[in-house]
């Protein structure tokens, strides 16, 4: 066997050692990301339901209660409580006991009656954009529904044998027809959690080499500082491709992510991106001289890597600026490809070019990493 | 000073700072074939400055390092080949066993699996370690741990061994111990520095070298120096004072 692999083999051993022996690390490479995905699983969640609604009815006629009821009939506004004027409405949206408040005027089955446009108030608490915005667009919907069955009424009682058709929408979504937040989001956490962990646990390991003294014990020896960077790597990126597979596993267990792509080509952008994690982390790690430093370099890279990223939140609804950023961001690939594999079924056909950036990125980002290895060893 | 055929080792005219503070002024030494060279001194005399230079794992501000003809700090040297060092700090990994950072360091060294078997039989058996095979390197005492260190940086039979205070936090029955040792390793031909702050210890070397303030203040071999300043060669804590003093014209004394 050619020496350089001896060596490669002796560093992949030891590394496996000390891994399997520190139960900390073990527990930190295995269980808590599946923990911390079955949690942010559940935490993180965009859906909109049961937003407490409170009705100031002021009308009290059989059209205003009507329209509540038909408008609470859902599961996306519940019915909270009944408020008697709209300050007491306004004192429950403060309060925050409720998110949104109807309030129906006094005329309001006789604006009605008469055509006239008959107006319903729907006071919304904006200080959550995102179902104040579920809410209001609610109300609206069920308001245009309103006007449509209405104006067709009113077709039918002027004895017009077709009545005229209304425009209607028939939205079919495709890919996560529920519209399930956990679908959409259990493949970015997988990204960040293996990013967390390899990035930290690479950083982190050849900092406490630095640190103990047992770094400057191998620079007395032949062994090349490449090889050295490779024996280090190899566990991490079998470890980092055994998380994914598990934290999959429990995405499509517990939140029902399909797993509807290529198995290979998962793993093939699972190996890309971990290369891109571990030569971040080795190359914070020769930024650093002791652990501590490693630990905040990686946690000050991870943050706006995360949030740059379209993990949590759309690409597109950043300004322009700062979506091209993301585009120098491989955790944005990654996700890429995870979405577009899992959930739409897509093939290296489709995903190449995500593919070969985090090829690009990963060889990249090492290169660097091992060249600046290389000048703080040699 | 000229590096001649049989020197293994060779500083000349080294200067090293880091940052403000100058841990070497201009030091030039050798060391030659087979020999125990001291190098002595307090704490900050620039002693680990010099090994570690020796060892290539520093390069020089100023001045030319020669470690078996070559420069151990260029990246393609093969000194490491021939050289064995142990370190004054514990850097072995602490969560392997005694065994598996044997055979970790024979791996790097490319011992073959017949070579390392023997070697090992032969490290443990001086360095008394036998018993211990199993035991984490980070559950040994002082001095089985600088034992242990010892074993791995012989593990390739080096032809120059670099100690970095060897004996510092050890009990006298080990130290004597590793002395012993380190006798039959010179023995065999084997070249060793040893750094240390303990004048006793001079007294055991070959030659020694003097090193007060980043500065070589003298050179020669214990008796030799002892009998320049009429002192008995065990007592070599007056000699190294009474070189101190007469260097800094008695502002250290």
């Amino acid at each position: 066997m050619h020496p350089l692999v001896v060596q490669y083999r002796a560093v992949v051993v030891k590394e496996v050692r000390q891994t399997v022996r520190d139960k900390r690390v073990l527990v930190l490479l295995t269980l808590v990301p599946l923990i911390q995905l079955f949690v942010l699983g559940f935490a993180v969640n965009f859906d909109v339901r049961h937003v407490p609604t409170a009705v100031v009815d002021r009308d009290g006629t059989v059209e205003s209660r009507e329209y509540a009821r038909t408008l609470l009939a859902g599961d996306t506004l519940d019915l909270k409580a009944e408020a008697h004027d709209e300050q007491t409405a306004e004192a429950l949206v403060e309060r925050g006991e409720a998110s949104v408040a109807l309030v129906f005027p006094q005329d309001f089955q006789e604006d009605v009656l008469r055509g006239s446009g008959a107006r319903v108030q729907a006071l919304v608490d904006g200080s959550d954009p995102v179902r104040s915005g579920v809410a209001a667009d609610a109300v609206a919907r069920h308001a245009a529904q309103r006007v449509d069955r209405l104006i067709q009424e009113d077709a039918r009682a002027r004895g017009e044998t077709r009545p005229r058709p209304a425009v209607e929408l028939v939205p079919r979504v495709l890919y996560n027809p529920e519209l399930t937040t956990a679908v959409y989001v259990v493949p970015g956490i997988v990204a960040m959690l293996l990013l967390i962990v390899t990035t930290i646990i690479m950083a982190m390991g050849l900092a406490r080499e630095r640190e103990t003294g047992t770094l400057e014990q191998l620079q007395v020896t032949p062994l090349k500082p490449v090889i050295l960077m490779a024996g280090k790597v190899t566990p991490f990126v079998l470890i980092g491709l055994v998380d994914v597979g598990l934290a999959l596993g429990v995405g499509a267990w517990v939140f029902g992510v399909p797993l509807r792509g290529n198995p290979a080509l998962v793993a093939l952008a699972t190996l890309l991106y971990v290369l891109c994690t571990l030569g971040v982390g080795l190359l914070i790690a020769t930024l650093s001289r002791t652990q501590q430093q490693a630990f905040v370099g990686g946690f000050l890279f991870m943050l706006p890597a995360v949030l740059l990223s379209g993990v949590l939140t759309s690409v597109r609804a950043m300004p322009d600026w700062l979506a091209w950023v993301t585009y120098l961001n491989p955790i944005r690939y990654y996700v890429e490809v995870l979405r577009g594999s899992l959930l739409k079924s897509a093939g290296l056909g489709d995903l190449w070019l995500q593919v070969v950036l985090l090829g690009v990125f990963g060889t990249a980002v090492m290169t660097v990493a091992a060249r600046r290895f290389h000048k703080t060893t040699a | 000073m000229s590096t001649a055929p049989e020197m293994d080792i060779s500083l000349e005219q080294v200067r090293r700072s880091f940052g403000a503070t100058r841990a070497l002024r201009g030091v030039s030494l050798a060391v030659g074939r087979g020999e125990v060279y001291g190098l002595v001194g307090p704490d900050g005399a620039g002693k680990t400055t010099a090994i570690r230079l020796m060892a290539g794992l520093l390069r020089p501000d100023e001045g030319r390092v020669r470690m078996l003809g070559e420069d151990p700090a260029h990246p393609r040297t093969r000194v490491r080949e021939g050289l064995g060092l142990v370190p004054q700090r514990n850097t072995l990994y602490g969560d392997l066993s005694v065994d598996e950072n044997l055979h970790f360091f024979a791996r790097l060294f490319g011992l073959s699996r017949e070579d390392f078997t023997a070697r090992r039989e032969r490290l443990l058996d001086i360095t008394r370690l036998g018993r211990f095979t199993g035991r984490r390197a980070d559950a040994l005492s002082g001095g089985m741990y600088k034992k242990l260190a010892l074993a791995c940086a012989l593990l390739h039979r080096p032809r120059v061994l670099l100690l970095d205070e060897p004996t510092n936090g050890v009990d006298p029955v080990s130290r004597r111990e590793l002395w012993e040792l380190l006798y039959t390793l010179v023995h065999e031909g084997m070249t060793l520095v040893v750094s240390t702050p303990y004048m006793d210890e001079a007294a055991r070397c070959h030659r020694v070298g003097l090193l007060y303030a980043g500065e070589l203040i003298a050179e020669g071999g214990p008796r030799e120096l002892a009998r320049q300043h009429g002192v008995a060669a065990s007592n070599f804590e007056a000699v190294f004072l009474a070189l101190v003093e007469r260097h800094t014209g008695g502002r250290a004394a």
